[in-house]
């Protein structure tokens, strides 16, 4: 069977790409350190397929027909078409893992969930930014995408209990593989919103405090209570919950945290404590 | 509430040959959606503080971003509307 070989979080932001140059040197040098600390880490890992948990920032669906959780269940994904992306990002597709998904959306339908499932996903920035600024070895990607963006939310008990489904799910996939997970996305921030700008950094190190001390039921209280008040940004912490179930509420190490003005996002970089592979 | 219309246009904009066409020249593709005069208007006023309160906030900053306002511009703006929204 496979094994659980990593879970992480990391935040992404397109500020981070279009506007790195206005970054303040220490601030560079904090959000790099903690994107190449990931990328160590991960590429250590010695991982086969790479899932992320990350929201669609209008790239994928509309408010038309707009899933709450949709998995990328093909051979390939298209990569970044945000034309600033596009100009950072060497990849126009990026390999998909067929099987590793396929088992996902099953072992998600025996537990209850009904996911969506798209053949050919576009990745965007939210996917794009974590691999790319931690320099994470090409390897093949199962996108799931929560909507993070657009109102009704998936509860972020919800989230929990699809992380909890997905490990099961990493670990009776048949085979000898190393699978790892990725959330993307968060801490507070605000886009589009009369707060854009603010930075909730009290509100986020409570947060962070949260999840390295383990105990889901507190997270999730905490995150219900005040996740409406932080940012609409701030619920891609969704998919930090979901990656917190996959580690069975384990406590995780903070790789990083910044606030960082420039980029208008609360930055966080996370790797959960696994036991012998944390 | 959303306008879909309004949220269309902003969506399609986001493909940059679109983008460029509506830079160039607004009146022949706001042509092709079906907008209130009210929303229009808005449209062509860039008008922060109407159009937020009928798409969702990434569209609107997408919009904005695509239509080539200033970002220091845009945060002023949005963050004026505060004020309005109570």
């Amino acid at each position: 069977m496979a094994e659980l070989a990593g879970v992480y979080a990391a935040s992404h932001g397109p500020l981070i790409i279009r506007k790195w140059r206005s970054v303040t040197p220490g601030h560079q040098q904090a959000l790099g350190s903690a994107f190449a600390e990931l990328g160590r880490r991960i590429n250590a890992a010695r991982i086969d397929a790479l899932v992320i948990i990350s929201p669609d920032h209008w790239v994928n669906f509309f408010i038309d027909n707009l899933p709450t959780i949709c998995i990328g269940v093909g051979d390939t994904h298209g990569g970044p078409n945000e034309p600033w992306m596009m100009e950072e990002f060497p990849h126009r597709t990026l390999p998909g893992h067929p099987q590793l998904a396929r088992h996902i959306l099953d072992t998600a339908l025996e537990s209850g969930f009904e996911p969506s499932v798209s053949h050919r996903m576009i990745l965007d920035h939210g996917f794009c930014i974590p691999l790319l600024k931690a320099g994470i070895a090409p390897l093949p990607i199962v996108p799931i995408v929560f909507n993070d963006i657009e109102p009704p939310f998936p509860t972020v008990a919800r989230c929990y209990a699809w992380g909890e489904m997905l490990a099961r799910a990493i670990v009776s996939m048949p085979g000898d593989m190393r699978v790892g997970v990725l959330g993307s996305g968060g801490l507070s921030h605000s886009v589009g919103e009369a707060t854009m700008g603010l930075i909730e950094e009290e509100f986020d190190r409570e947060c962070l405090a949260h999840f390295q001390r383990g105990d889901p039921a507190g997270l999730c209280a905490f995150l219900s209570q005040r996740l409406p008040l932080v940012g609409n940004g701030a619920s891609e912490i969704r998919n930090w919950v979901a990656a917190h179930g996959v580690a069975g509420g384990r406590g995780f190490e903070l790789i990083g945290y910044s606030a960082v003005p420039e980029v208008i996002v609360g930055c966080g970089f996370a790797a959960w404590n696994l036991g012998t592979h944390g | 509430m959303r306008d879909y219309q309004l949220s269309r246009l902003f969506f399609d904009l986001q493909d940059p040959a679109k983008a460029a066409e509506f830079r160039a020249a607004r009146a022949p593709v706001l042509d092709r959606y079906a907008l209130k005069p009210e929303v229009r208007a808005a449209v062509e006023a860039d008008d922060v503080a109407s159009l937020s309160r009928l798409v969702n906030p990434y569209l609107l900053r997408f919009y904005f971003l695509v239509a080539g306002m200033p970002d220091d511009e845009f945060l002023r703006r949005i963050r004026a509307t505060g004020a309005d929204h109570g």
